[in-house]
Protein backbone atom coordinates (compact mmCIF):
# COMPACT_ATOMS: atom_id res chain seq x y z
CA UNK A 1 0.00 0.00 0.00
CA UNK A 2 1.66 3.59 -1.05
CA UNK A 3 0.93 6.21 1.28
CA UNK A 4 -0.33 8.87 -1.21
CA UNK A 5 -1.08 11.09 1.17
CA UNK A 6 0.67 14.93 1.88
CA UNK A 7 -0.13 17.60 4.18
CA UNK A 8 -0.09 21.18 2.71
CA UNK A 9 -0.32 24.00 5.62
CA UNK A 10 -1.64 21.45 7.87
CA UNK A 11 -4.75 19.90 5.82
CA UNK A 12 -4.37 16.75 5.02
CA UNK A 13 -5.00 15.83 1.49
CA UNK A 14 -5.71 11.76 0.63
CA UNK A 15 -3.03 12.24 -2.66
CA UNK A 16 -1.55 14.97 -4.12
CA UNK A 17 -3.81 15.41 -7.35
CA UNK A 18 -6.46 18.41 -7.20
CA UNK A 19 -7.78 21.02 -9.82
CA UNK A 20 -6.42 24.15 -10.58
CA UNK A 21 -8.57 26.89 -9.80
CA UNK A 22 -10.83 27.64 -12.80
CA UNK A 23 -10.72 24.29 -14.89
CA UNK A 24 -13.04 21.75 -12.69
CA UNK A 25 -16.41 22.87 -11.38
CA UNK A 26 -18.14 19.56 -10.73
CA UNK A 27 -21.40 19.61 -12.20
CA UNK A 28 -24.12 17.03 -13.74
CA UNK A 29 -21.69 17.10 -17.33
CA UNK A 30 -18.78 15.33 -14.85
CA UNK A 31 -21.06 12.97 -12.99
CA UNK A 32 -20.33 9.56 -15.63
CA UNK A 33 -16.57 10.33 -15.72
CA UNK A 34 -15.02 9.98 -12.09
CA UNK A 35 -16.06 10.95 -8.25
CA UNK A 36 -14.19 13.72 -7.36
CA UNK A 37 -14.41 12.27 -4.01
CA UNK A 38 -11.10 10.66 -5.22
CA UNK A 39 -9.63 13.97 -5.40
CA UNK A 40 -6.96 15.46 -2.71
CA UNK A 41 -9.23 18.70 -2.76
CA UNK A 42 -10.84 20.45 -4.49
CA UNK A 43 -11.15 24.37 -5.94
CA UNK A 44 -13.52 27.14 -7.05
CA UNK A 45 -13.16 29.23 -9.77
CA UNK A 46 -11.59 32.29 -8.27
CA UNK A 47 -14.54 34.32 -6.33
CA UNK A 48 -14.81 38.31 -6.16
CA UNK A 49 -16.69 40.07 -4.20
CA UNK A 50 -19.52 41.10 -6.85
CA UNK A 51 -20.67 38.88 -9.83
CA UNK A 52 -18.85 39.64 -12.83
CA UNK A 53 -19.68 39.06 -16.04
CA UNK A 54 -16.46 38.06 -17.70
CA UNK A 55 -14.87 39.28 -20.83
CA UNK A 56 -16.56 39.56 -24.42
CA UNK A 57 -15.17 36.77 -26.94
CA UNK A 58 -12.94 35.17 -28.23
CA UNK A 59 -12.29 33.95 -24.44
CA UNK A 60 -10.01 31.11 -25.84
CA UNK A 61 -7.51 30.64 -28.43
CA UNK A 62 -5.84 27.21 -29.50
CA UNK A 63 -1.29 27.52 -29.41
CA UNK A 64 1.06 25.15 -30.34
CA UNK A 65 1.38 22.28 -27.26
CA UNK A 66 -1.71 24.24 -25.28
CA UNK A 67 -4.13 27.66 -25.10
CA UNK A 68 -4.22 31.11 -24.49
CA UNK A 69 -7.45 31.90 -22.24
CA UNK A 70 -8.77 35.59 -21.07
CA UNK A 71 -11.84 34.62 -19.53
CA UNK A 72 -12.24 37.17 -17.06
CA UNK A 73 -13.51 35.33 -14.37
CA UNK A 74 -17.08 35.42 -14.80
CA UNK A 75 -18.80 34.23 -11.58
CA UNK A 76 -21.79 35.11 -9.63
CA UNK A 77 -20.30 37.15 -6.26
CA UNK A 78 -19.12 35.83 -3.01
CA UNK A 79 -22.98 36.32 -1.25
CA UNK A 80 -24.04 34.02 -4.00
CA UNK A 81 -21.14 31.19 -4.23
CA UNK A 82 -21.42 31.44 -0.62
CA UNK A 83 -25.19 30.25 -0.67
CA UNK A 84 -25.45 28.02 -3.36
CA UNK A 85 -21.87 26.75 -4.92
CA UNK A 86 -19.59 26.79 -1.55
CA UNK A 87 -21.76 24.23 0.05
CA UNK A 88 -21.82 21.53 -2.86
CA UNK A 89 -17.91 21.89 -2.81
CA UNK A 90 -18.05 21.19 1.08
CA UNK A 91 -20.24 18.25 0.12
CA UNK A 92 -17.81 16.28 -2.19
CA UNK A 93 -15.69 15.37 0.16
CA UNK A 94 -12.02 15.96 -0.35
CA UNK A 95 -10.84 19.65 1.71
CA UNK A 96 -12.13 22.67 -0.29
CA UNK A 97 -9.57 25.39 -1.14
CA UNK A 98 -11.52 28.36 -1.54
CA UNK A 99 -9.72 30.49 -4.06
CA UNK A 100 -10.29 34.58 -3.81
CA UNK A 101 -9.15 37.83 -5.28
CA UNK A 102 -9.95 41.41 -4.61
CA UNK A 103 -9.87 44.23 -6.60
CA UNK A 104 -8.65 46.03 -3.72
CA UNK A 105 -6.62 45.08 -0.49
CA UNK A 106 -9.61 45.80 1.35
CA UNK A 107 -11.66 43.78 -0.55
CA UNK A 108 -9.30 41.02 -0.30
CA UNK A 109 -9.87 41.01 3.34
CA UNK A 110 -13.06 41.11 3.30
CA UNK A 111 -13.71 37.91 1.33
CA UNK A 112 -11.23 36.64 3.55
CA UNK A 113 -13.43 37.12 6.36
CA UNK A 114 -16.58 36.36 4.56
CA UNK A 115 -14.97 32.88 3.33
CA UNK A 116 -13.39 32.00 6.87
CA UNK A 117 -16.81 33.14 8.68
CA UNK A 118 -18.68 30.26 6.91
CA UNK A 119 -16.81 27.27 8.38
CA UNK A 120 -16.71 25.82 4.76
CA UNK A 121 -13.60 26.18 3.73
CA UNK A 122 -10.26 24.18 5.01
CA UNK A 123 -7.42 26.54 2.87
CA UNK A 124 -7.75 30.09 1.53
CA UNK A 125 -5.89 30.23 -1.95
CA UNK A 126 -5.17 33.76 -3.11
CA UNK A 127 -5.24 34.99 -6.72
CA UNK A 128 -2.73 37.20 -6.65
CA UNK A 129 -1.51 36.57 -10.63
CA UNK A 130 -4.58 36.37 -13.35
CA UNK A 131 -3.00 38.10 -16.34
CA UNK A 132 -6.56 38.94 -17.23
CA UNK A 133 -7.45 41.07 -14.32
CA UNK A 134 -6.34 44.56 -13.50
CA UNK A 135 -4.80 45.95 -16.68
CA UNK A 136 -2.95 42.62 -16.49
CA UNK A 137 -0.32 43.95 -13.45
CA UNK A 138 -1.30 41.46 -10.90
CA UNK A 139 -0.39 41.75 -7.22
CA UNK A 140 2.84 39.42 -7.58
CA UNK A 141 4.81 40.77 -9.65
CA UNK A 142 5.41 43.52 -7.25
CA UNK A 143 7.05 42.67 -4.03
CA UNK A 144 5.79 44.99 -2.05
CA UNK A 145 2.07 44.45 -3.16
CA UNK A 146 2.60 40.66 -2.46
CA UNK A 147 3.87 41.06 0.69
CA UNK A 148 1.26 43.70 1.76
CA UNK A 149 -1.73 41.57 0.22
CA UNK A 150 -0.39 38.15 2.01
CA UNK A 151 -0.03 39.67 5.41
CA UNK A 152 -3.24 41.81 5.53
CA UNK A 153 -5.24 38.57 4.29
CA UNK A 154 -3.05 36.24 6.77
CA UNK A 155 -4.27 38.71 9.57
CA UNK A 156 -7.68 38.84 8.06
CA UNK A 157 -8.31 35.24 8.53
CA UNK A 158 -7.68 31.48 10.86
CA UNK A 159 -7.31 30.06 7.40
CA UNK A 160 -3.87 28.65 6.12
CA UNK A 161 -3.35 31.02 3.28
CA UNK A 162 -1.54 29.66 0.21
CA UNK A 163 -0.30 32.84 -2.47
CA UNK A 164 -0.58 31.88 -6.51
CA UNK A 165 1.77 33.48 -7.84
CA UNK A 166 2.69 34.92 -11.47
CA UNK A 167 5.82 33.59 -13.48
CA UNK A 168 6.11 36.72 -15.13
CA UNK A 169 8.77 38.14 -12.26
CA UNK A 170 12.73 37.95 -12.81
CA UNK A 171 12.71 36.32 -9.72
CA UNK A 172 10.22 33.66 -8.92
CA UNK A 173 12.47 32.08 -5.88
CA UNK A 174 12.48 35.75 -4.14
CA UNK A 175 8.50 36.17 -4.99
CA UNK A 176 8.06 32.99 -3.00
CA UNK A 177 10.24 33.97 -0.22
CA UNK A 178 8.44 37.19 -0.21
CA UNK A 179 5.17 35.83 0.52
CA UNK A 180 6.18 32.89 3.00
CA UNK A 181 7.52 35.86 5.10
CA UNK A 182 4.14 37.58 4.87
CA UNK A 183 2.59 35.13 6.00
CA UNK A 184 1.85 32.70 3.41
CA UNK A 185 1.72 29.10 4.57
CA UNK A 186 1.85 27.70 1.22
CA UNK A 187 2.42 28.75 -3.02
CA UNK A 188 0.83 27.89 -5.84
CA UNK A 189 3.18 27.76 -8.92
CA UNK A 190 2.28 29.10 -11.55
CA UNK A 191 -0.46 30.91 -13.17
CA UNK A 192 -0.74 31.57 -16.37
CA UNK A 193 1.99 33.63 -18.72
CA UNK A 194 0.60 36.30 -20.09
CA UNK A 195 0.19 35.90 -24.34
CA UNK A 196 -1.54 37.07 -27.21
CA UNK A 197 -2.10 35.68 -30.66
CA UNK A 198 -3.09 37.88 -33.87
CA UNK A 199 -5.15 36.87 -36.83
CA UNK A 200 -3.37 37.37 -39.59
CA UNK A 201 -6.42 37.97 -42.11
CA UNK A 202 -8.07 40.21 -39.94
CA UNK A 203 -4.99 42.04 -38.85
CA UNK A 204 -5.90 42.00 -35.25
CA UNK A 205 -5.96 40.38 -31.81
CA UNK A 206 -7.82 36.93 -31.66
CA UNK A 207 -8.71 37.37 -28.17
CA UNK A 208 -11.89 39.96 -27.41
CA UNK A 209 -9.32 40.89 -24.68
CA UNK A 210 -5.99 41.19 -26.61
CA UNK A 211 -4.01 39.50 -24.10
CA UNK A 212 -4.30 36.36 -22.54
CA UNK A 213 -3.04 33.85 -19.89
CA UNK A 214 -1.10 31.05 -21.69
CA UNK A 215 -1.75 27.12 -20.50
CA UNK A 216 -0.70 23.85 -21.04
CA UNK A 217 2.25 21.25 -22.00
CA UNK A 218 3.79 24.64 -23.75
CA UNK A 219 4.40 26.09 -20.61
CA UNK A 220 5.74 23.31 -18.19
CA UNK A 221 8.98 23.36 -18.76
CA UNK A 222 9.01 27.24 -17.53
CA UNK A 223 6.53 25.59 -14.37
CA UNK A 224 8.73 22.94 -13.53
CA UNK A 225 11.77 25.09 -13.19
CA UNK A 226 9.99 28.14 -10.82
CA UNK A 227 9.37 25.05 -8.63
CA UNK A 228 12.38 23.64 -8.61
CA UNK A 229 13.92 27.10 -8.42
CA UNK A 230 12.13 28.19 -5.37
CA UNK A 231 11.75 24.77 -3.20
CA UNK A 232 15.11 25.36 -1.70
CA UNK A 233 14.53 29.00 -0.73
CA UNK A 234 11.48 28.34 1.25
CA UNK A 235 10.22 26.25 4.16
CA UNK A 236 6.21 26.04 3.09
CA UNK A 237 4.93 23.67 0.35
CA UNK A 238 4.22 24.10 -2.81
CA UNK A 239 1.78 23.09 -5.37
CA UNK A 240 2.95 22.90 -8.48
CA UNK A 241 0.94 24.07 -11.42
CA UNK A 242 1.65 24.22 -15.24
CA UNK A 243 0.74 21.68 -17.95
CA UNK A 244 0.04 18.86 -16.32
CA UNK A 245 -1.67 16.01 -18.32
CA UNK A 246 -0.41 12.63 -17.05
CA UNK A 247 1.55 11.42 -14.36
CA UNK A 248 4.49 11.46 -15.74
CA UNK A 249 3.85 15.39 -15.87
CA UNK A 250 3.20 15.16 -12.10
CA UNK A 251 6.26 13.41 -10.89
CA UNK A 252 7.89 15.59 -12.92
CA UNK A 253 6.59 18.29 -10.59
CA UNK A 254 7.13 16.47 -7.17
CA UNK A 255 10.99 15.64 -8.02
CA UNK A 256 11.49 19.09 -8.62
CA UNK A 257 9.94 19.78 -5.54
CA UNK A 258 6.16 20.35 -5.33
CA UNK A 259 4.46 19.05 -2.50
CA UNK A 260 1.10 18.54 -4.68
CA UNK A 261 0.15 19.08 -8.40
CA UNK A 262 -2.72 20.61 -9.91
CA UNK A 263 -4.04 19.54 -13.13
CA UNK A 264 -5.22 22.67 -15.66
CA UNK A 265 -5.95 22.68 -18.75
CA UNK A 266 -5.03 18.85 -18.97
CA UNK A 267 -9.06 18.62 -18.26
CA UNK A 268 -10.25 19.92 -20.78
CA UNK A 269 -8.57 17.67 -23.16
CA UNK A 270 -9.15 14.53 -20.79
CA UNK A 271 -12.09 14.39 -18.14
CA UNK A 272 -10.24 11.77 -16.61
CA UNK A 273 -6.72 13.08 -16.32
CA UNK A 274 -6.89 14.24 -12.70
CA UNK A 275 -8.02 9.93 -11.89
CA UNK A 276 -5.47 9.06 -13.94
CA UNK A 277 -2.28 11.42 -12.60
CA UNK A 278 -3.59 10.13 -9.24
CA UNK A 279 -3.02 6.24 -10.30
CA UNK A 280 -0.08 6.72 -12.58
CA UNK A 281 1.91 8.20 -9.82
CA UNK A 282 1.15 5.49 -7.43
CA UNK A 283 2.59 3.00 -9.74
CA UNK A 284 5.34 4.77 -10.55
CA UNK A 285 6.20 4.96 -6.76
CA UNK A 286 5.68 1.15 -6.64
CA UNK A 287 7.30 0.44 -9.52
CA UNK A 288 10.49 2.48 -7.71
CA UNK A 289 10.29 0.97 -4.32
CA UNK A 290 8.83 4.36 -2.74
CA UNK A 291 6.44 4.02 0.49
CA UNK A 292 5.12 6.99 0.28
CA UNK A 293 4.95 10.25 -2.00
CA UNK A 294 6.57 12.30 0.65
CA UNK A 295 9.72 10.29 -0.43
CA UNK A 296 9.77 11.59 -3.66
CA UNK A 297 9.42 15.47 -3.11
CA UNK A 298 12.29 17.46 -4.52
CA UNK A 299 14.50 14.40 -5.31
CA UNK A 300 15.86 15.73 -8.17
CA UNK A 301 17.42 18.61 -5.94
CA UNK A 302 21.12 18.87 -5.96
CA UNK A 303 21.39 17.04 -2.10
CA UNK A 304 17.92 17.12 -1.63
CA UNK A 305 16.51 19.16 0.72
CA UNK B 1 -30.89 12.95 -18.65
CA UNK B 2 -28.26 11.72 -20.24
CA UNK B 3 -24.66 11.02 -18.51
CA UNK B 4 -21.68 11.70 -20.47
CA UNK B 5 -18.36 9.54 -20.58
CA UNK B 6 -15.58 9.37 -22.22
CA UNK B 7 -14.40 6.82 -24.18
CA UNK B 8 -12.00 5.32 -26.63
CA UNK B 9 -13.88 4.49 -30.16
CA UNK B 10 -13.14 2.90 -33.11
CA UNK B 11 -13.16 4.57 -36.65
CA UNK B 12 -15.45 2.43 -39.15
CA UNK B 13 -15.63 4.28 -41.76
CA UNK B 14 -14.55 7.81 -43.32
CA UNK B 15 -14.97 9.33 -46.70
CA UNK B 16 -14.60 12.67 -47.76
CA UNK B 17 -17.94 13.21 -49.39
CA UNK B 18 -18.87 16.10 -50.19
CA UNK B 19 -15.35 17.58 -51.09
CA UNK B 20 -13.69 19.35 -47.99
CA UNK B 21 -16.41 17.50 -45.92
CA UNK B 22 -15.51 14.27 -43.64
CA UNK B 23 -18.29 11.68 -43.14
CA UNK B 24 -17.30 9.81 -39.59
CA UNK B 25 -18.89 6.82 -38.68
CA UNK B 26 -17.29 6.06 -35.34
CA UNK B 27 -18.16 3.19 -33.07
CA UNK B 28 -18.27 4.13 -29.40
CA UNK B 29 -20.14 2.39 -26.35
CA UNK B 30 -22.74 4.33 -24.16
CA UNK B 31 -22.73 7.82 -26.20
CA UNK B 32 -24.93 6.62 -28.92
CA UNK B 33 -27.82 5.56 -26.10
CA UNK B 34 -27.34 8.67 -24.20
CA UNK B 35 -27.04 10.56 -27.32
CA UNK B 36 -30.05 12.93 -27.81
CA UNK B 37 -30.52 15.57 -30.71
CA UNK B 38 -29.01 18.80 -29.70
CA UNK B 39 -26.17 17.31 -28.34
CA UNK B 40 -22.84 17.07 -29.47
CA UNK B 41 -19.03 15.58 -28.62
CA UNK B 42 -15.95 16.30 -28.00
CA UNK B 43 -13.31 14.30 -30.66
CA UNK B 44 -9.74 14.08 -30.60
CA UNK B 45 -7.80 11.59 -32.86
CA UNK B 46 -4.62 12.54 -32.49
CA UNK B 47 -1.20 11.53 -30.53
CA UNK B 48 0.49 14.06 -28.66
CA UNK B 49 -0.74 17.87 -27.47
CA UNK B 50 -0.33 19.22 -31.07
CA UNK B 51 -3.11 20.25 -31.94
CA UNK B 52 -3.87 20.32 -28.06
CA UNK B 53 -7.76 20.62 -27.50
CA UNK B 54 -10.46 17.95 -28.69
CA UNK B 55 -13.16 19.77 -31.51
CA UNK B 56 -16.21 19.83 -30.96
CA UNK B 57 -18.30 17.62 -33.61
CA UNK B 58 -22.40 17.73 -33.87
CA UNK B 59 -23.89 14.35 -33.60
CA UNK B 60 -26.05 13.52 -37.21
CA UNK B 61 -26.63 9.92 -36.61
CA UNK B 62 -26.43 8.01 -33.11
CA UNK B 63 -27.08 4.17 -33.74
CA UNK B 64 -27.59 2.32 -30.03
CA UNK B 65 -28.18 -1.18 -31.68
CA UNK B 66 -24.63 -0.55 -33.63
CA UNK B 67 -23.09 1.70 -31.10
CA UNK B 68 -22.40 4.21 -34.05
CA UNK B 69 -22.15 7.73 -33.99
CA UNK B 70 -22.42 9.43 -37.32
CA UNK B 71 -20.64 13.16 -37.77
CA UNK B 72 -20.00 15.51 -40.76
CA UNK B 73 -16.87 17.93 -40.29
CA UNK B 74 -15.54 20.68 -42.53
CA UNK B 75 -12.30 20.09 -42.90
CA UNK B 76 -10.49 23.59 -42.02
CA UNK B 77 -7.82 23.38 -39.80
CA UNK B 78 -5.13 21.00 -38.46
CA UNK B 79 -7.51 19.36 -36.18
CA UNK B 80 -9.97 18.39 -39.06
CA UNK B 81 -7.18 17.72 -41.56
CA UNK B 82 -5.32 15.26 -39.40
CA UNK B 83 -9.03 13.14 -39.24
CA UNK B 84 -8.87 13.18 -42.89
CA UNK B 85 -5.62 11.11 -42.73
CA UNK B 86 -7.49 8.37 -40.54
CA UNK B 87 -7.90 5.03 -41.29
CA UNK B 88 -10.76 2.44 -40.26
CA UNK B 89 -10.09 1.04 -37.09
CA UNK B 90 -8.18 4.47 -35.73
CA UNK B 91 -9.05 4.81 -32.45
CA UNK B 92 -10.69 8.08 -31.20
CA UNK B 93 -10.99 10.09 -28.34
CA UNK B 94 -14.58 11.14 -27.57
CA UNK B 95 -16.30 13.14 -24.40
CA UNK B 96 -20.24 13.28 -24.54
CA UNK B 97 -22.57 13.30 -25.46
CA UNK B 98 -22.45 17.29 -24.30
CA UNK B 99 -25.03 20.34 -24.63
CA UNK B 100 -28.39 20.66 -23.54
CA UNK B 101 -30.85 18.32 -25.19
CA UNK B 102 -33.74 19.29 -26.86
CA UNK B 103 -35.72 17.64 -24.69
CA UNK B 104 -39.25 19.16 -25.70
CA UNK B 105 -40.74 18.54 -28.96
CA UNK B 106 -44.39 19.48 -27.71
CA UNK B 107 -45.24 20.75 -31.18
CA UNK B 108 -46.72 19.28 -34.13
CA UNK B 109 -44.53 20.89 -37.19
CA UNK B 110 -40.85 21.99 -37.28
CA UNK B 111 -38.76 24.03 -40.03
CA UNK B 112 -35.06 23.43 -39.95
CA UNK B 113 -33.20 25.37 -41.99
CA UNK B 114 -29.28 24.27 -42.34
CA UNK B 115 -26.57 25.25 -44.02
CA UNK B 116 -23.23 23.70 -44.95
CA UNK B 117 -22.19 21.12 -42.25
CA UNK B 118 -24.87 22.59 -40.01
CA UNK B 119 -27.01 20.29 -42.01
CA UNK B 120 -25.92 17.28 -39.22
CA UNK B 121 -27.00 18.79 -36.24
CA UNK B 122 -30.33 19.43 -37.47
CA UNK B 123 -30.37 16.03 -39.22
CA UNK B 124 -30.60 14.43 -35.34
CA UNK B 125 -33.35 16.56 -34.77
CA UNK B 126 -35.35 15.74 -37.83
CA UNK B 127 -35.00 12.20 -37.35
CA UNK B 128 -36.63 12.18 -33.59
CA UNK B 129 -39.50 14.56 -34.67
CA UNK B 130 -40.27 12.82 -37.87
CA UNK B 131 -40.37 9.67 -35.45
CA UNK B 132 -42.57 11.49 -33.05
CA UNK B 133 -44.78 12.14 -35.69
CA UNK B 134 -44.41 15.61 -36.27
CA UNK B 135 -44.28 16.97 -39.36
CA UNK B 136 -40.55 18.29 -40.34
CA UNK B 137 -40.04 20.31 -43.16
CA UNK B 138 -36.14 20.87 -43.61
CA UNK B 139 -34.68 23.57 -45.76
CA UNK B 140 -30.80 22.58 -46.84
CA UNK B 141 -28.12 25.48 -48.51
CA UNK B 142 -25.10 25.56 -49.88
CA UNK B 143 -23.47 28.14 -52.40
CA UNK B 144 -22.91 25.39 -54.81
CA UNK B 145 -24.44 21.36 -55.60
CA UNK B 146 -20.79 20.25 -54.72
CA UNK B 147 -21.34 21.47 -51.18
CA UNK B 148 -24.38 20.42 -50.31
CA UNK B 149 -23.77 18.48 -46.91
CA UNK B 150 -25.85 15.34 -45.41
CA UNK B 151 -28.73 15.84 -48.03
CA UNK B 152 -29.52 11.81 -48.33
CA UNK B 153 -29.74 11.72 -44.41
CA UNK B 154 -31.47 14.46 -44.10
CA UNK B 155 -34.02 13.93 -46.52
CA UNK B 156 -34.84 10.79 -45.12
CA UNK B 157 -35.43 12.42 -41.56
CA UNK B 158 -38.09 15.05 -43.02
CA UNK B 159 -41.43 15.21 -44.28
CA UNK B 160 -39.74 17.47 -46.92
CA UNK B 161 -36.59 18.70 -48.23
CA UNK B 162 -35.93 21.54 -50.15
CA UNK B 163 -32.51 22.32 -51.30
CA UNK B 164 -31.14 26.20 -52.46
CA UNK B 165 -28.03 26.60 -53.61
CA UNK B 166 -26.25 30.25 -54.54
CA UNK B 167 -25.32 29.49 -58.13
CA UNK B 168 -28.61 27.52 -58.95
CA UNK B 169 -26.71 24.37 -59.42
CA UNK B 170 -29.15 22.44 -56.99
CA UNK B 171 -32.69 23.14 -56.52
CA UNK B 172 -33.39 26.44 -55.96
CA UNK B 173 -31.59 29.42 -57.40
CA UNK B 174 -31.12 31.73 -54.67
CA UNK B 175 -31.97 32.30 -51.19
CA UNK B 176 -33.08 28.87 -48.88
CA UNK B 177 -35.41 31.96 -47.13
CA UNK B 178 -37.70 32.67 -50.16
CA UNK B 179 -38.62 28.75 -49.75
CA UNK B 180 -39.07 29.32 -46.16
CA UNK B 181 -41.08 32.51 -47.06
CA UNK B 182 -43.41 30.73 -49.04
CA UNK B 183 -44.02 27.38 -46.18
CA UNK B 184 -44.82 30.12 -43.63
CA UNK B 185 -47.19 31.82 -45.65
CA UNK B 186 -48.99 29.03 -46.76
CA UNK B 187 -48.99 26.48 -43.28
CA UNK B 188 -48.31 27.17 -40.16
CA UNK B 189 -45.08 26.16 -38.39
CA UNK B 190 -44.85 26.13 -34.96
CA UNK B 191 -40.91 25.88 -34.60
CA UNK B 192 -38.01 26.95 -36.29
CA UNK B 193 -34.32 25.85 -36.10
CA UNK B 194 -31.33 27.13 -37.87
CA UNK B 195 -27.80 25.57 -38.00
CA UNK B 196 -24.63 26.64 -39.80
CA UNK B 197 -25.47 30.39 -41.14
CA UNK B 198 -25.25 33.56 -39.38
CA UNK B 199 -28.14 35.05 -41.75
CA UNK B 200 -30.50 32.15 -41.06
CA UNK B 201 -29.86 32.72 -37.66
CA UNK B 202 -30.45 36.21 -37.86
CA UNK B 203 -34.09 35.57 -39.71
CA UNK B 204 -34.85 32.79 -37.83
CA UNK B 205 -34.20 35.36 -34.32
CA UNK B 206 -36.96 38.01 -36.36
CA UNK B 207 -39.13 35.44 -36.27
CA UNK B 208 -39.07 34.76 -32.81
CA UNK B 209 -38.98 37.92 -31.64
CA UNK B 210 -42.15 39.10 -34.09
CA UNK B 211 -44.08 36.02 -32.22
CA UNK B 212 -45.38 34.68 -35.02
CA UNK B 213 -43.09 31.40 -34.95
CA UNK B 214 -41.26 30.13 -32.22
CA UNK B 215 -37.42 30.73 -33.13
CA UNK B 216 -33.93 28.78 -31.89
CA UNK B 217 -30.34 28.75 -33.06
CA UNK B 218 -27.75 25.84 -33.07
CA UNK B 219 -24.72 27.67 -32.25
CA UNK B 220 -20.82 27.48 -32.02
CA UNK B 221 -18.51 28.78 -29.81
CA UNK B 222 -14.53 28.08 -29.00
CA UNK B 223 -14.06 25.98 -26.56
CA UNK B 224 -11.83 23.66 -24.69
CA UNK B 225 -14.05 21.69 -22.66
CA UNK B 226 -17.22 21.45 -23.75
CA UNK B 227 -17.85 20.79 -19.86
CA UNK B 228 -19.07 24.20 -18.79
CA UNK B 229 -15.35 24.40 -17.31
CA UNK B 230 -13.46 26.31 -19.63
CA UNK B 231 -15.66 29.11 -19.82
CA UNK B 232 -14.85 29.91 -23.66
CA UNK B 233 -18.09 29.50 -25.58
CA UNK B 234 -19.63 32.52 -24.23
CA UNK B 235 -22.50 34.27 -26.10
CA UNK B 236 -24.18 37.25 -25.12
CA UNK B 237 -27.35 37.16 -23.71
CA UNK B 238 -29.78 39.44 -25.69
CA UNK B 239 -31.72 41.19 -22.08
CA UNK B 240 -29.46 41.58 -18.55
CA UNK B 241 -25.91 41.39 -18.89
CA UNK B 242 -23.50 38.76 -18.71
CA UNK B 243 -23.08 35.39 -21.19
CA UNK B 244 -24.45 31.95 -22.72
CA UNK B 245 -22.32 28.95 -22.53
CA UNK B 246 -22.75 27.62 -25.63
CA UNK B 247 -21.85 24.26 -24.07
CA UNK B 248 -24.21 23.96 -21.24
CA UNK B 249 -26.53 26.49 -21.95
CA UNK B 250 -27.03 25.50 -25.53
CA UNK B 251 -26.14 24.87 -28.08
CA UNK B 252 -29.52 25.22 -29.27
CA UNK B 253 -31.03 28.18 -27.30
CA UNK B 254 -34.00 30.34 -27.82
CA UNK B 255 -32.87 32.86 -31.39
CA UNK B 256 -34.81 35.94 -29.11
CA UNK B 257 -32.36 35.50 -25.85
CA UNK B 258 -29.22 35.78 -27.69
CA UNK B 259 -26.95 38.60 -29.17
CA UNK B 260 -26.10 37.47 -32.66
CA UNK B 261 -23.18 38.85 -33.55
Amino acid sequence: MIDLSVTIAGVRLANPVLPASGTYEFSAAHQGFFSPAELGAVINKTIFQEPRPGNPPPRICETPCGMLNAIGIPGEGVEAFIAEKLPLLRRLGPPVIVSIAGNTLEEFCELAGKITATGMADLLELDLSCPNLRDGIPWATDEGDLRRVVSRVAAATSLPVIAKLSPAVSDIAAMGVAAEQAGARALSLVNTFRGMAIDIEARRPVLGNVTGGLSGPAIRPLAVYAVYATYSRVKIPIIGIGGVSSWRDAVEFLLAGASAVAVGTGNFVNPLAMREVIRGLEGYLRDGGFASVREIVGLAQEGGR
Amino acid sequence: MSVAVYREGRLLGLAEEPRGYLDLLVEVDSIPAQARPGQFVMLRAWPGDDPFLPRPFDIAQADPARSTLRMFVKIEGRGTALLRELKPGAPLQLAGPLGRPIADLDCSSLALLARGVGAAAVTFLAAEALKRGLRVYSFLSASSAERLVCRKLLEEASTSLAVATDDGSAGYHGSALDLVEQLLTGSPVERIYSCGSRRFARYVKELDCSGKVKGFVFLEGFMACGLGDCHGCAVKRERGEGYFLVCQDGPVLRAGEVVLE
